[in-house]
């Protein structure tokens, strides 16, 4: 066991005491990256980051973030550091400015090591579509399963307990879904909480950063250091950042959450819902109040198609910026739709480019009533629909995904509604731009399950209040494969 | 047969704040290309727009100034489309909701007053510039995001005419609002003309020609007047007009075909997902129109008040610095009318002469009203005020040192020395005082002449002539 291994909260504590240092510590994550056979990285800069770390001095009590390393998943603007967002069009592009969060977590001592691999531009839940090709899930050795995505390679990280956090974005389910096949806490907080200025846009309506821990402390602890307004993004909140690590005084009294009973009916015979249903009686043994509801079969089946729609439309537009004429390789030719056609052409996968036309589609002026219009539509009943739960409620909980992660060959049916619903319900929190947190449920075999509350809007403290109590009860925190390796898991 | 035009014009009008639209980067003109940038205006990924508040703020003006309604929610949406000189791949404009509907301009054409309805006003960002050469493009993005206004007319202009004092009108609003320099040459004002032509007393339209490359608010008329006189032509002949993009060249004076139109681009335009709306307040909007700087209009009109005729005034409006300069002087003199003269007059040619604009102008403002106080209440003649002020120019000493260095003598006023004079006068010339009793005007000027003569040229010749006149009405 290793400092890296407790936590920011006892890594920080470790840091007070004098047993070690940020380079130390940098050094051995570095050596734990380095190990990981999980294809989990794009660039790295471990000599800045020793140099960073060497140069921090004295531990800055309170400052739980100081000299504690990270990744960040390669969406995220670095300065001097390649960013690609695992796509051919932008090889060789080195930011000049930091994402805000960069700058954030720079200025309080964080140490970033590299930068992690995704689904191409963020695009898609496999971590299969990157132009490093998959990346796989470090619980099982054997490289059949995914970790999902888009922000694989964060996930892989830390789970394979390089490092106590990374970064992640999060427009479907991108932190959320991987968080359960990876046995982490994963947040995505509410809409314009965090900057997003420097993340590189998907699409902007649903995306939010977010990040992979592995506890609750430490999801709180780092809401603290990211949250708050900021001039660069002018949909940035200006509310004012709770002491969000400050959750343990909050009474559970009165507390309710929804359970979404037509969700959990499309998958009744998986484990993660029976351990869901075992982990509800727990709270409720606890004074937790749970609530059955029904959502509206309809609607939940309308998730995918409206996010797919909605997501698909804004990236068109968002990656338009992408031509091969300001930055990433520049591919020649005789006129400037020349440039742009092979730029675009070789630049992106196959994917993606789908996706472009998907949405390129639905904005058309012939098609856009039909497509996005609707599509937006849907949204705002869906946002109604849940808006009138969490009336009722505080929070509603849902399996993180319909079991624990998939083969790479393993074909779902995707019309059934365990694809369509529960493989695909955690954008609801994107809809409607809620906090949501993935926490680890169970284990199946030797694969970890996860288990998403769902909360108001800027009501992260509570979030992370309930989220605490599912730890507790479920016992599982600080988990990495490093953790069943050595024995202690 | 008869024809008559249907003229939209679309203007598009480049603001002259301090930073762009949507970066912090500077609005400039004529930097080294590519120097003054912020990440946003090459579209690096992760860079997110920033609403300028001056441009809001420059919106709400000029949509006042036109009478239009004010939206107090500013949102913005996307114009998606693949060019050059289009860093994002798209443009953030104002297509759904702009800042601005529903007004209108008043011009004064030569068979009367016109009112020239205003679909909309919106706020959008320029694109980068580009340079074509035979072997390369070049792009600077100095320009890229510099904060526009697009003021689109209804198509209600009917002549060449009209048409260029309703963009005179824009230009001027503009300008003295403190909004854009409105320079066309440079490229800040720019505007797009869509003509078509129908018979006379029809309400359907014809087939639209667009007519783009119009750098100067001259050519807007010859371009129009030259292109309604093609589509006559073609339509008498039994021709058709075709759906097109023409230019104006300038050499030939004749639009030429610049691409044949086909279907329209499809923008796909959605809300900017990156700019949550704005709600202004309603003393954010009261603010902005009250502490508008003074506009052409209302300028005009209070210069006419003040005794000068309307060409006058039109002459000191063409040039803004003229106009706030002479705003200026007009404190240190009661008499606008001379004011207005000096500055037309001495100061254009002093200008002229150095090779100097109104905003350079070398001399204070309370000289200037020194000079026509000279003049109006000095006893000084035109004449000498303007030698004075001469030499004020020319070594930077007040018009009042200057008299005293000339040596120049103010003419006398004073009654009872005048009184003498006319009393010699009439008793010399006694046949041309019944010269002038009979009705003959030229002899007033032989008696005045005279007076002049015996004062040895002191007297001041208006005086002289009034009380002349009096004394030969009470000898009557």
């Amino acid at each position: 066991m290793g400092y890296l291994d407790l936590g920011i909260r006892g890594l920080h504590e470790a840091y007070l005491r004098g047993e070690t240092t940020p380079r130390e510590v940098a050094e051995e994550a570095i050596r734990r990256a380095k190990e990981n056979q999980d294809n989990a990285l794009e660039a790295t800069c471990y000599e800045e980051a020793l140099s960073f770390a060497s140069s921090l001095g004295e531990c800055e009590r309170d400052n739980l973030l100081w000299g504690v390393p990270y990744f960040a998943k390669d969406n995220f603007s670095t300065k001097g550091v390649e960013t690609t967002a695992s796509s051919n069009i932008l090889k060789g592009y080195v930011p000049v400015f930091d994402a805000e969060v960069i700058r954030r977590l720079k200025e309080r001592g964080a140490v970033l090591l590299g930068k992690t691999t995704l689904d191409e531009l963020a695009m898609g839940g496999t971590g299969t579509s990157g132009h490093l090709g998959k990346t796989y899930n470090p619980w099982d050795e054997s490289h059949h399963r995914m970790v999902g995505g888009s922000s694989c390679g964060s996930a892989a990280l830390v789970a394979a307990g390089a490092v106590p956090f990374a970064l992640g974005s999060d427009t479907g389910d991108s932190v959320r879904k991987p968080a359960g096949y990876a046995g982490l806490v994963g947040i995505k907080p509410t809409w314009g909480r965090i900057s997003r200025f420097g993340l590189f846009p998907f699409a902007p309506s649903l995306d939010a950063v977010g990040y992979f821990t592995r506890s609750v402390d430490d999801a709180a602890i780092l809401l603290e250091a990211l949250a708050g307004r900021d001039e660069k993004d002018a949909t940035s909140s200006d509310k004012s950042v709770d002491s969000y690590a400050k959750y343990q005084d909050i009474s559970l009294e009165g507390m309710k959450v929804a359970v979404l009973d037509d969700l959990m009916g499309t998958i009744p015979e998986r484990k993660i819902a029976k351990d869901a249903g075992k982990l509800l009686s727990r709270l409720e043994e606890r004074g937790v109040e749970v609530r059955h509801v029904r959502f509206g079969e309809e609607m939940l089946r309308s998730i995918y198609i409206t996010y797919f729609v909605i997501s698909c439309a804004e990236a068109t537009s968002n990656d338009a910026n992408l031509d091969g004429i300001k930055f990433g390789p520049y591919p020649g030719g005789s006129t400037y739709e020349e440039v742009m056609l092979r730029a675009r052409t070789q630049g992106f996968g196959k994917l993606i480019k789908r996706r472009f036309v998907i949405g390129s589609y639905s904005l058309m002026r012939e098609n856009q009533e039909e497509l996005f219009l609707r599509a937006q539509r849907n949204r705002a009943k869906i946002v109604a629909r849940i808006g009138e739960i969490l009336t009722e409620c505080d929070f509603f909980l849902t399996p993180a995904s319909p079991g624990a992660a998939p083969l790479f060959d393993e074909q779902g049916d995707r019309l059934s509604d365990a694809y369509l619903i529960a493989d695909n319900h955690l954008a609801l929190g994107n809809f409607a731009g809620l906090p949501s947190i993935t926490l680890p449920l169970s284990f199946e075999e030797g694969l970890p399950l996860g288990v998403n509350l769902t909360g108001r809007a800027f009501d992260e403290r509570r979030l992370f209040r309930m989220s605490a109590l599912v730890e507790e009860e479920t016992g599982l925190r600080n988990l990495s494969v490093r953790e069943r390796k050595e024995g202690r898991l | 047969m008869n024809f008559e035009a249907v003229i939209g014009l679309e203007i598009h009008v480049e603001m002259r704040t301090r930073s762009k639209m949507f970066s912090s980067a500077p609005v400039t003109y004529g930097k080294e290309p590519n120097t003054e940038l912020a990440p946003f205006d090459l579209a690096f990924p992760g860079t997110m727009p920033t609403v300028n508040e001056e441009a809001v703020r420059n919106g709400i003006r000029l949509a006042h100034a036109l009478g239009m309604e004010i939206d107090p929610l500013v949102r913005f949406d996307r114009k998606n489309y693949f060019y050059s000189d289009l860093p994002k791949g798209f443009q953030i404009t104002q297509q759904f909701h702009p800042i601005g509907r529903n007004g209108s301009l008043l011009i004064r054409t030569s068979r009367g007053e016109r009112r020239i309805g205003i679909e909309r006003i919106h706020l959008e960002e320029d694109t980068a510039k580009q340079l074509h050469f035979p072997d390369c493009s070049l792009l600077d993005y100095n320009r890229a995001g510099v904060p526009l206004v697009e003021i689109v007319s209804l198509p209600e202009i009917r002549t060449g005419e009209e048409a260029r004092l309703y963009v005179e009108g824009i230009r001027n609003i503009v300008l003295y609002a403190g909004i854009s320099d409105g320079k066309m040459e440079e490229g800040s004002l720019r505007v797009d003309v869509n003509v078509s032509i129908r018979p006379y007393g029809t309400e359907g339209f014809g087939t639209k020609v667009e007519i783009k490359n119009l750098n100067s608010i001259k050519n807007i008329e010859l371009a129009l007047d030259y292109e309604i006189d093609r589509q006559a032509g073609l339509l008498l002949m039994g021709k058709e007009v075709r759906q097109e993009t023409r230019r104006y060249d300038e050499g030939k004076g004749r639009t030429v075909l610049m691409r044949l139109k086909t279907d329209a681009v499809d923008y796909k335009y959605f809300p900017e997902p990156n700019i949550a709306p704005i709600a202004l307040s309603e003393e954010f909007v009261r603010e902005a129109v009250e502490t508008c700087p003074e506009l052409y209009e209302s300028k005009r009109a209070r210069y006419i008040a003040l005794g000068l005729t309307e060409k006058d005034a039109e002459v000191i409006l063409q040039d803004k610095g003229m106009a706030l300069y002479f705003d200026k002087a007009l404190s240190f003199t009661k008499y606008p009318k001379s004011l207005a003269n000096f500055l037309l007059g001495e100061g254009n040619q002093h200008l002229n002469k150095a090779g100097l604009s109104w905003d350079s102008f070398p001399l204070p403002p309370e000289w200037m009203g020194e000079a026509v106080l000279l003049q109006d209440e000095g006893g000084f003649q035109h004449k000498q005020a303007a030698e004075a002020l001469a030499l004020s120019f020319e070594q930077g000493i007040s018009p009042k040192e200057a008299v005293e260095r000339l040596g120049l003598k103010p003419q006398v006023s004073d009654e009872g020395f005048l009184l003498g004079i006319v009393e010699k006068v009439l008793s010399e010339n006694a046949q041309s005082v019944q010269d002038f009793l009979n009705g003959k005007d030229r002899a007033l000027g032989f008696l005045v002449g005279q007076g002049m003569k015996l004062s040895r040229g002191k007297a001041n010749p208006a005086r002289l002539s009034e009380m002349i006149r009096e004394r030969i009405g009470k000898e009557e």
